[in-house]
């Protein structure tokens, strides 16, 4: 009975498997082993700075930039609204990079990702237009614009109204080249239209507005003045247009790169389930192998689709590492929930070993079909709770014939400093409870 | 739970809302015997017309739903009759799904794996104006509310858990069941049942910067 908790020494944990061996072994080979190597298709890097929805003011140039460089954001704000100070340099810098730097769109996993494409999720807009925000971005700019004019007296030349009616013009028709507008339906669009066109008049009646003030109405009637009105207007329409289709191709090309990976990744994932459906029928008559192969196929899917991409080890990758294994070894179900998550170091590896151990305990002793298991590492502790509603036993006989437990949860905690506690009630089940101070 | 026959027939009223139809004639077989299935949905269209034409007691509804996905079922229903209650049943684990559908007003969540009996019971409480949490949903709002526990801030009621409902999360993350942590915990049954749908209402209504922060993290807002 105690085979399984024989002292490991090192990493290896493969140690002889029960019947279901080759069948894992066989599944290794076909698929892709581990959930590390499963980690989605990555985008190429890209070197050139995005705008990042989270955490903007305006359109996340500052945040964006802020990223790109590794400078602080407050740094970078304060210099755009400093520039802003002088000229409106900084408006105009901010407003030029709005439009060419592209939203950041990281990609989700793929099982998000797909379900988002297909309308099966709500989509949470990258950024909330309300009207009460553009309202205000509105006032801001018309309150910035007369502070303006009023510190600075020599501009009165350029007469404002007009100015004010072409700027929010060219943001009617801006804001909808801002969206990219995959597929938006016949509603949106009809809007989009009728904004564009808002704008476009807007923008002609600002020109007109400025030309008649500063020349007299006469000048409209001229060809030069009415050349520059058609100029400013179809360069207004044209430029969002433009900057579209350029956004448009950029996109069309990285999801080509895209689409070649994902199929790879697609057909790959595709072996490994017909895999397991083979496997499967080919076991139809017990129950346990046919569960346990569903049960390995499922996690590496999940983790897959669903999976949340780990870097470097941590004590929750770990987990999720032991707890995959005794799910094949045992047989059993493991419920793994994890809050909270810490870099993984010796200590922490014995935790990690002990929780293990506990979980192989429960599969195999204790006759559940289901062990629950909860982490939560908190800023200067970590704690694991193994439980099962198995058979239990009595805790008192426990340093006699269940050495497992000893040597490889009591005692390996206790050797780093930790505190390991059984508590069991024949017939009702059994609760580990391992807990270790971070340093 | 056979006290309550007085007020309405044991056997609860419920729609089912899946994409599937194979899953949705599963769970039709798995407890149709102890609950009354009075209707099906496909997606967001059909899910909202069944729903409304109907006014079950409870709505098992799929995460992802063709049409917008659950969370528009919800707000499409919400604004009709605010009174439907729904229980998220998904296979999908993320935590932007989970968080996200009960962010918009479902009373629970439990995942596809959730064996009859289970659901049936889920069902009920659902039913009877409680919140079901699964150790994963507690979980992800323990991870959302954590670090909250700090005694000095002065937060509002809503953006914080109180001890006693970190307590009560801990042990459903812990696999225990209503009743084991009445047990553990001292208290009634009815009492973990209010910390529960307390902590659903935190989540629902609170604006508190680090769960906004987490999800944003997350791409949830």
């Amino acid at each position: 009975m105690t085979e399984r908790d024989s002292p490991r020494l090192g990493p290896d944990t493969s140690a002889p498997r029960p019947s279901l061996a080759e069948i894992a072994a066989q599944l290794d080979r076909q698929t892709v082993a581990g959930p590390s190597a499963t980690a989605p298709v990555e985008a190429p890097k890209q070197l050139r700075a995005t705008r990042v929805a989270s955490g903007a003011w305006l359109g996340g140039v500052c945040t964006g930039l802020a990223a790109h460089l590794g400078w602080p954001v407050l740094l970078i704000r304060a210099i755009v609204v400093a520039l802003a100070g002088v000229l409106l340099v900084g408006a105009v810098v901010y407003a030029v990079l709005w439009l060419a730097m592209p939203i950041d769109r990281s990609p989700a996993a793929p099982g998000i990702d797909a379900a988002t494409r297909t309308g099966m999720r709500t989509q949470t807009s990258v950024r909330s237009s309300d009207i009460g925000e553009r309202l205000a971005l509105l006032l801001l700019g018309v309150g910035v614009a007369l502070l303006v004019q009023f510190l600075v007296p020599s501009w009165q030349v350029v007469p404002f109204w007009p100015m004010v009616v072409f700027a929010v013009g060219v943001a009617l028709v801006w804001t909808q080249a801002d969206s990219l507008m995959p597929r938006i339906g016949r509603r949106r669009r009809m809007r989009a239209v009728m904004q564009a066109l808002l704008g476009i008049a807007l923008i002609a009646g600002g020109i007109v507005l400025t030309i008649s003030r500063g020349f007299g109405i006469r000048a409209l009637t001229t060809p030069q003045w009415t050349g520059v009105i058609l100029f400013v207007v179809l360069l207004a329409v044209a430029a969002p247009w433009a900057f579209r289709t350029r956004t448009a191709l950029t996109v069309a090309r990285e999801q080509e790169l895209l689409a070649n990976a994902r199929a790879d990744v697609a057909s790959h994932l595709h072996d490994s389930v017909l895999q397991t459906l083979a496997l499967i029928q080919r076991q139809a008559d017990d129950p346990r192998a046919v569960a346990a192969l569903a049960r390995k196929q499922e996690r590496e899917l999940r983790q897959w689709l669903y999976g949340e991409s780990h870097e470097a080890d941590t004590i929750k990758t770990a987990l999720e590492a032991a707890a995959a294994e005794v799910e094949d070894d045992g047989g059993v179900t493991v419920d793994l929930v994890v809050v909270g998550d810490h870099e993984l170091d010796v200590r922490m590896d014995a935790l990690v070993r002990a929780s293990r151990e506990a979980m192989l305990n429960a599969a195999k002793h204790s006759g559940a079909d289901r062990v629950d298991v909860y982490a939560e590492i908190l800023d200067d502790v970590a704690e694991v709770y193994v439980r099962d509603r198995g058979q239990g036993f009595e805790v008192g006989s426990v340093s006699d014939d269940r050495m497992g437990v000893r040597g490889s949860i009591v005692d390996r905690m206790a050797r780093h400093d930790g505190t390991a506690r059984i508590r069991s009630v024949p017939g009702e089940g059994t609760e580990v409870w391992l807990r270790m101070e971070l340093e | 739970m056979t006290d309550s026959t007085a007020q309405h027939p044991s056997r609860q009223r419920v729609v089912i809302v899946d994409d599937h139809a194979m899953f949705r004639a599963g769970v039709k077989h798995e407890i149709g015997p102890l609950v009354s299935v009075v209707g099906e949905g496909s997606d967001v269209e059909t899910a909202v017309t069944t729903v409304l034409a109907t006014t079950p007691d409870v709505v098992l509804l799929d995460v992802h739903l063709p049409g917008g996905g659950g969370i528009e079922v919800i707000k499409q229903v919400h604004e009709k009759d605010p009174d439907i209650k729904f229980l998220a049943v998904s296979v999908s684990d993320a935590a932007e799904d989970v968080i996200g559908v009960i962010r918009a007003g479902a009373r629970g969540y439990v995942t596809k794996s959730i064996n009859g009996l289970e659901l049936v019971d889920a069902i009920r409480r659902i039913a009877d104006g409680d919140a079901v949490f699964s150790p994963r949903l507690a979980g992800f709002v323990l991870d959302a509310f954590s670090g909250s526990i700090d005694i000095a801030a002065v937060d509002e009621d809503l953006d914080r858990l109180s001890q006693r409902e970190r307590e009560v999360l801990r042990l459903i993350a812990r696999g225990y069941a209503y009743k084991e942590i009445a047990r553990e915990l001292f208290i009634s049954i009815k009492t973990v049942e209010t910390h529960v749908s307390s902590v659903l209402r935190k989540l629902q209504l609170s604006n508190r910067h680090q769960l906004t922060r987490w999800a944003t993290d997350r791409r949830l807002v």
